[in-house]
């Protein structure tokens, strides 16, 4: 990229940067901002499980469940909150055996092999709850913090409150694994945030970011163009006498025809080691677990290029996403497979090249699964109690905080909110939830709303 | 007494204190020691341990107001009321939140369930009779008691305040200002010791307000008219041609589209349509057009629906006002909500979010759980306005272009009077004439014959064909009257015990309400259907002016009280028969969780016979909800509607109706016909007629010749075309929901106006007239800053959406008086205001500051130019940008109105919901016309800040990110756009200066210096370098740099 930037448009651009203009300070929106504190870590993968994971077929494991399997839950539960279909079942005991994994005695499940071989890097939180028990508006809540359509989502306040550390490539990255959830590209807007706090949706292929690839036959011919807007907007800013809307203007041509190399050269897993991706499952048998595999591997690279938060969503083809409400057993089968080994790569590996300690991995649903059956062999939403782990960036390994009650149906000991969550999250990254606020609608918004506790058991 | 509440909230809470205590159970007094000792040691550790934290007099952060520090704490309670009812646990909150039920509050203490011993000894504490003995202190509490004070806030804040009709100031240069406005801008910038920008230069001038009023680029023939005219009027003619353009209104209405969330799908799970949105966005373009009264336009919004004398389309004559009632309904939706009340409640208060920023610029929807923060608005102010909503339905009102339905109508309904009339003179020979005894003794021996053979299930063909044979009956009549025998002579009418039907229409409508053609009561008097059928009495029918009229039948409001609700009708086609349950609108995409709520075109159908049918299925989990009945009529279909009960009816009568013989027959037939003689209906001719058995013809043939004659013109009608639009419903109160939730009711609200306008009760018309009065502080102030904040960047008041306190102040609220107070007094013409505007000297500025001005006095006199000491530099609109590239290229389509064109769908654009990729040119038509789908909104739009349709905005974000310069650069349809102008230039018979000079003009409305086509051409030369020759493709390239310019994308 530098070959090209020596000769031509980045060099006269390189100039520019240097004149006497200052600059706009909408350019600013993505530079490093300072955090209200230390932080604990400087990023956040985020590992959406899309449709919400079973918590006692998982990592929540209750044996009250084979004691009362197939009986009437309203009889020995008691009263049940209404369900998103209406079709209650009988008590389903889980179908995977449960074993406690590594120093911290973690409970884990056979559907999680690789898992269990790092249990004592992970953090559970086994009493998270949600207000919904519909995916889109659950969807809207854990991103945004909100149940509604169009507020700015978790990736976006970071950038909004800390900028990023690169330039040519967006602080906010999703890697789309086949599936944009319930509820669409706004679980990754900026909502009333300027735009470029936006998620950019990367897919995994060669050009996985709209209009990143130059339409002209080469290098030469995009050049000359951008040499000639060069000329013709500084005449232009000249005459008006020096606008900032104007100057910032320009500067994002230059960052633009950066981003034009960045991205593909980060896509690029060509560079990575045959151990490395075999580690990541990019030999799998599994198709998924390859997809899975490349989001994993890229995630890493995004956190090595100082990209702030990185969001995964999941491959198409296991089911309805984790969303059993039928065939639990090989829907959650394949969902486990898909992510299982990529998850313990990455975590491995962040911890081999040291970035584990500053990269927060969260790892969660939009609500849970209900305890006994939806129809025969599935099990409906449950946003009451359900379980989410973190990892690195300064979680304190090997700990599990919070309960559900004896069915795993509400959480009953430290109960969390999405809201705590968020402010967690937060503040491992130095920012302080109450006080990283937008002024819009005669209100200063914020992530957490009103609300928010530290999760402080997790935090090392 | 209501009013002094709002205002005076305070003193009755005071008062409310007083009386906990007057009724308190017990008094300290009296508890026993066991009582007082079982407070102490059980009772009071488990509240300090638990509880204090947030709920004690020193708590940091009192949680819902509530203390449990002291009795007074729990028996006064908080938002909630009292939190125990000494001896009743159901009744008591405090249980309800420790036992983590979560019936009406959630669990409690909110982080972890309380140990089961601890518990039950609440529980205990309060089946005792909650002893409490510690003192009452009421000093301690003063600081809990509320202190919202609405007169006080009022009082304070300027907005509210009448508006002023304020005189120009004196300047000192009398020179430069034109205008009125132009003395109220400078004599602040005189103030700040500054001067205004020189004029701005005719190309920059037109080009401006091009784009600001049509937001089209000029072309080069309008620009070289403008510039060749001298007159002193030249700048007005320009103007005037503007806002005459039919796309003034293309541009402008889109401005108000983002007020009102302005989309065509709903958004969330599916992405379902919203259908006939665009309608409404037509309406807008046309109502800008033709500038209609801005405050009517206002009126229209609220209450259409409701004008006694509604605006028509002067062409097509139908309804306009109504279409303007759409904006209610943009909001977004989920299908399968497992709390119906809950998702009406959030919609209620997007729409009230809407109307108060839209309008009033007021931040209402903050008071939807509590009492505002800053403002002068209260939850009940809130909860007034939801009432306004909950007493209205959304309806789809069908339009009647070119009143084509009304005009059938006024020749229908005078030939079904005539043939009615006609009927009456009966022939006296029709029995024996049809041998109607004859063919009812040979059909009821063979429907005796039939029940007799339990083995035969259908009536066999060679029993009807030998008895035919065997007394000289035509076969197939004798088979109709076989197989309708029992339906012409039906059991005792069923009826329901115990209760009143729900509706019977014996008498009319009966407080059920209709819109549309289709829907007539029908009471005792003859009267025929223009199919030729006679109509029931006691029922509304859809059908009378033929199967292709249109309506909707609407009940009032009622609870659900039943699992089932049973509706006697008799429909074919296209019909919807449904409980609309909390407003509740999306079962007919999805039915999940409202299963069998709904009737449809196939389980509606009865074929014509009268049926008992059955809305139930998921029905019975909303119980207790508020519901209404409706019942559509789609065209090519018709329904009527005979009676509704809610408990199952029951058959009364012996079950004997059919007569013993023909003779008895006869008897009953004379009767019926003696009716008709008298004008009267006959429900057995009619069923007759329904059977074939007996025609309007046999009757009376002159009768058969009119009804034939409205027959015809039934039939020529066309399909409907419909809008979204509100309707009254039921008028109602509303509760307001304590901390916004609607599981904890607090007091009822009829449907008013806010306090601070005045809090006037009454109609939703009269609503609108009070936010459309020249009396009303806000309405007119808020929309002429608008449209200053739309020409100039930047509103008098910069918070557009917010004139509440914690909104930016006016930098010139005398202008803002004066602007709106002309505004008025023109008639509230949008129109008037942009013309005042973009011909002043202010809006004629130059973007570069005067040069005398020094640049480091200007850094602190007016660092972000708020005085307008100069014109501000702006980023176009992506609509601008798009629809500049289509005209540039020569591809724009400047067609008017109709459906939208379908989103280009990326592949980055997946997911659930996902329709059909449409063009990526978008047929080349204007911007405003391309879909607006939530899940899938278009993305160029998006990078350039188009909001997303999910709140009011009147004020985009202006955002300057590289993702705008990766557009221009890569995104295909810009590039092809380039492609297309170089083909077009490519045709021109002019040099290559000549053509470049051309192309930068109709680009950038400037003419290019030499040096600049120097540039250019060398540019030429050395893109062809790279190709190897020079051809279109560096043409193409030239164009594609001159849209990536930011005299492109940019207006100065």
């Amino acid at each position: 990229m530098l070959q090209w930037c020596a000769s031509g448009f980045g060099a006269i651009a390189l100039n520019a940067l240097g004149s006497d203009h200052a600059p706009a300070e909408i350019l600013r929106a993505m530079s490093p901002k300072a955090p209200h504190f230390e932080p604990k870590a400087k990023n956040i993968i985020f590992l959406y499980m899309d449709g919400g994971p079973s918590q006692v077929d998982t990592f929540d494991p209750k044996p009250m469940l084979d004691k009362y399997d197939g009986q009437d839950p309203k009889e020995v539960i008691g009263n049940l909150a209404p369900t998103q279909f209406d079709n209650v079942g009988k008590v389903l005991k889980s179908q995977w055996d449960f074993k406690q994994h590594g120093e911290s005695g973690h409970w884990i499940s056979s559907l999680f092999p690789y898992l269990a071989e790092v249990a004592d890097e992970l953090a559970f939180i086994k009493s998270m709850t949600s207000e919904f028990s519909e995916h889109t508006s659950a969807n809207y809540f854990l991103h945004t913090g909100n149940g509604f359509q169009g507020r700015p989502s978790m990736g976006a306040w970071l950038g909004y409150g800390l900028g990023s550390e690169n330039q040519e490539l967006p602080g906010f990255v999703v890697l789309n694994g086949g599936l944009i959830p319930p509820g669409g590209l706004d679980c990754f807007g900026a909502g009333f945030l300027p735009s470029a706090y936006q998620g950019s949706v990367f897919l995994p292929n060669q050009e996985p970011l709209a209009n990143i690839r130059p339409l002209e036959d080469n290098r030469t011919l995009q050049i000359n163009k951008l040499d000639l807007i060069r000329k013709f907007d500084q005449d232009l800013n000249r005459e008006i006498g020096g606008d900032a809307e104007i100057e910032a203007a320009i500067q994002n041509y230059e960052t633009a025809f950066q981003m034009q190399t960045a991205v593909p050269d980060l896509m690029n897993l060509g560079e990575e080691t045959e151990e490395t991706r075999r580690l990541y499952g990019l030999d799998s048998k599994f198709k998924n677990t390859q997809v899975f595999g490349r989001q994993c591997l890229v995630a890493r690279r995004l956190v090595e290029r100082g990209v702030r938060f990185i969001e995964l969503t999941c491959p198409g083809g296991n089911g309805d996403r984790w969303d059993q409400h039928k065939n639990l057993v090989d829907g959650h089968n394949k969902n486990c497979r898909t992510v299982d080994q990529p998850i313990a790569a990455l975590i491995k590996d962040l911890k081999r090249v040291g970035l584990l300690d500053s990269t927060l991995i969260v790892w969660g649903g939009e609500f849970g699964r209900t305890p006994f059956a939806q129809g025969k062999d599935g099990r409906d939403h449950n946003p009451f109690g359900f379980t989410i782990w973190m990892a690195g960036g300064g979680t304190k390994p090997g700990v599990s905080v919070g309960q559900t009650d004896e069915w795993g149906y509400r959480a009953i000991e430290d109960r969390f909110e999405i809201h705590d969550l968020h402010a967690t999250m937060l503040h491992l990254l130095g920012i302080d939830h109450t006080r990283s606020t937008f002024r819009f609608s005669g209100r200063d918004m914020r992530l957490t709303d009103v609300h928010g506790h530290l999760i402080k058991q997790v935090i090392a | 007494m209501r009013r002094s509440y709002y205002y005076f909230q305070t003193f009755i809470i005071l008062i409310g204190m007083v009386c906990a205590f007057a009724t308190a159970p017990l008094s300290a007094k009296e508890l026993t020691s066991q009582e007082a000792e079982f407070f102490e040691a059980k009772v009071r550790p488990i509240l300090v341990e638990h509880c204090y934290e947030c709920h004690s007099v020193e708590a940091e952060d009192i949680e819902a107001g509530l203390v449990l520090d002291s009795r007074w704490g729990w028996e006064t309670g908080g938002d909630s009321g009292a939190v125990v009812v000494p001896g009743k646990l159901e009744e008591s909150l405090l249980i309800d939140a420790v036992r983590y039920t979560e019936n009406v509050v959630s669990g409690m203490p909110p982080r972890s369930k309380l140990p089961d011993n601890e518990i039950r000894i609440l529980e205990q504490w309060v089946m005792m009779g909650a002893p409490d003995p510690r003192e009452k202190k009421e000093a301690d509490h003063s600081h809990l008691v509320e202190s919202f004070n609405l007169k006080k806030r009022f009082e304070e804040h300027w907005s509210w305040r009448a508006i002023g009709d304020p005189q120009p100031p004196q300047v000192k240069d009398t020179s430069w200002p034109k205008g009125v406005i132009d003395r109220f801008v400078l004599a602040r910038l005189e103030k700040a010791n500054l001067r205004p920008a020189k004029r701005a230069d005719k190309r920059i001038w037109i080009r401006r307000v091009y784009f600001d009023l049509v937001g089209l680029p000029p072309s080069p023939e309008q620009i070289l008219g403008y510039l060749n005219d001298d007159s002193p009027k030249a700048d007005e003619k320009v103007v005037r041609s503007l806002l005459d353009s039919p796309h003034f209104g293309e541009k402008w209405a889109r401005h108000w589209m983002d007020l009102v969330r302005y989309a065509e799908t709903y958004g969330h799970e599916f992405d379902y349509p919203i259908q006939y949105a665009h309608e409404y966005r037509d309406y807008l373009i046309r109502a800008w057009n033709a500038d209609v009264p801005f405050d009517d336009l206002i009126r229209e919004h609220i209450a259409g629906d409701l004008l006694e004398d509604p605006r028509r389309h002067p062409n097509d004559g139908f309804n306009e006002s109504v279409i303007g009632t759409g904006f209610w309904y943009f909001h977004e939706a989920t299908h399968a909500p497992t709390d119906v009340l809950g998702n009406e409640s959030d919609i209620i208060d997007n729409q009230i979010d809407v109307f108060g920023k839209a309008f009033l610029g007021l931040t209402i929807a903050c008071a939807r759980c509590h009492d505002h923060k800053f403002d002068a608005i209260s939850t009940a102010d809130y909860y007034g306005l939801s009432a306004y909503i909950q007493s209205s339905c959304r309806q789809l009102y069908p339009l009647d272009p070119g009143g084509q339905i009304a005009e059938a109508n006024a020749l229908i309904d005078p030939l079904r009077r005539e043939a009615a009339e006609q009927l009456t003179s009966v022939d006296s020979e029709l029995f024996q004439r049809l041998r109607f005894g004859e063919y009812f003794d040979a059909s009821n021996a063979l429907v005796k014959r039939l029940r007799r053979s339990k083995a035969v299930k259908e009536l066999p063909k060679d029993w009807v064909q030998g008895a035919a044979k065997n007394k000289d009956l035509d076969a197939a009549k004798l088979e109709r009257w076989t197989k309708f025998l029992p339906i012409l002579f039906p059991e005792a009418k069923v009826i329901v015990d115990e209760s009143e039907p729900f509706a019977s229409f014996d008498q009319g409508l009966q407080g059920w309400s209709t819109s549309g053609t289709a829907f007539e009561a029908v009471g005792g008097e003859l009267a025929l259907s223009a199919d030729g059928d006679l109509a029931y009495s006691g029922t509304i029918d859809s059908g009378l002016r033929g199967s292709k009229q249109v309506g909707v039948l609407r009940s009032p409001t009622f609870e659900i009280a039943s699992d089932k609700i049973h509706v006697r009708l008799k429909a074919t086609g296209n019909v919807t028969v449904r409980v609309v349950i909390d407003s509740y609108q999306m079962a007919s995409f999805n039915a999940l969780l409202f299963k069998g709520t709904l009737l449809n075109q196939k389980t509606a159908d009865t074929k014509g016979a009268w049926r008992w049918k059955q809305l139930s299925g998921d029905l019975k989990k909303y119980r207790g909800h508020k519901a209404y009945l409706e019942f559509i009529d789609h065209s090519e279909g018709e329904i009527a509607i005979d009676a509704i009960t809610f408990l199952a009816p029951k058959k009364q009568g012996s079950g004997k109706a059919i007569p013993k013989d023909g003779d008895a027959f006869e008897s009953r037939w004379n009767l019926a016909i003696s009716k008709l003689r008298s004008g009267n209906s006959s429900e057995l001719v009619a069923r007759m007629v329904d059977a074939g058995v007996l025609s309007i013809a046999d009757l009376n043939e002159s009768a058969n010749v009119t009804i034939t004659k409205a027959k015809e013109i039934a039939n020529r009608l066309t399909a409907p075309r419909y809008v979204v639009a509100m309707a009254e419903g039921t008028r109602e109160s509303a509760n307001v929901y304590i901390r916004g939730s609607h599981g904890n009711l607090g007091d009822e609200v009829p449907p008013r106006f806010i306090e601070a306008l005045g809090g006037n009760a009454g109609s939703r018309l009269e609503l609108a007239n009070l936010v459309a009065s020249q009396d009303n502080p806000l309405t007119s102030r808020v929309i002429v800053n608008r449209i200053w904040y739309l020409l100039t960047g930047r509103g008098i008041v910069p918070t557009v959406d917010d004139f509440g306190p914690q909104g930016k102040p006016a930098t010139h609220p005398e202008l803002l008086d004066w602007l709106a107070t002309d505004f008025v007094q023109h008639g509230w013409s949008l129109k008037h205001v942009i013309e005042q505007i973009v011909l002043s000297q202010t809006y004629r500025q130059s973007s570069s500051a005067h040069r005398e001005l020094d640049q480091e006095f200007l850094a602190t006199a007016d660092p972000t130019n708020s005085l307008l000491h100069r014109m501000r530099v702006r980023r176009l609109p992506p609509e601008s940008i798009r629809d500049a590239v289509l005209s540039v290229s020569g591809r724009i389509d400047l067609k008017l109105f109709g459906p939208s064109v379908a989103t280009h769908r990326t592949p980055f654009m997946t997911g659930r919901g996902a329709r059909e990729s449409g063009p990526l040119d978008g047929d080349g038509r204007r911007s405003i016309y391309l879909s607006v789908y939530r899940n899938f909104l278009n993305p160029f739009m998006l990078t350039f800040d188009m909001p997303g349709p999910f709140g009011p905005k009147g004020k985009r974000s202006e955002s300057n990110v590289p993702a705008q310069a990766l557009t221009m650069m890569n995104d295909p349809m810009v590039v092809e756009q380039a492609r297309l102008w170089s083909a077009r230039m490519a045709e021109l018979p002019v040099s290559d200066q000549e053509k470049i000079a051309q192309m930068v003009e109709l680009a950038h409305a400037s003419k290019p210096s030499r040096e600049q086509i120097e540039l250019l051409k060398s540019f030429l030369v050395s893109q062809a370098d790279q190709y190897g020759k020079l051809d279109q493709r560096s043409w193409t390239d030239l164009g594609h740099a001159l849209f990536n310019m930011k005299a492109f994308t940019f207006l100065r």
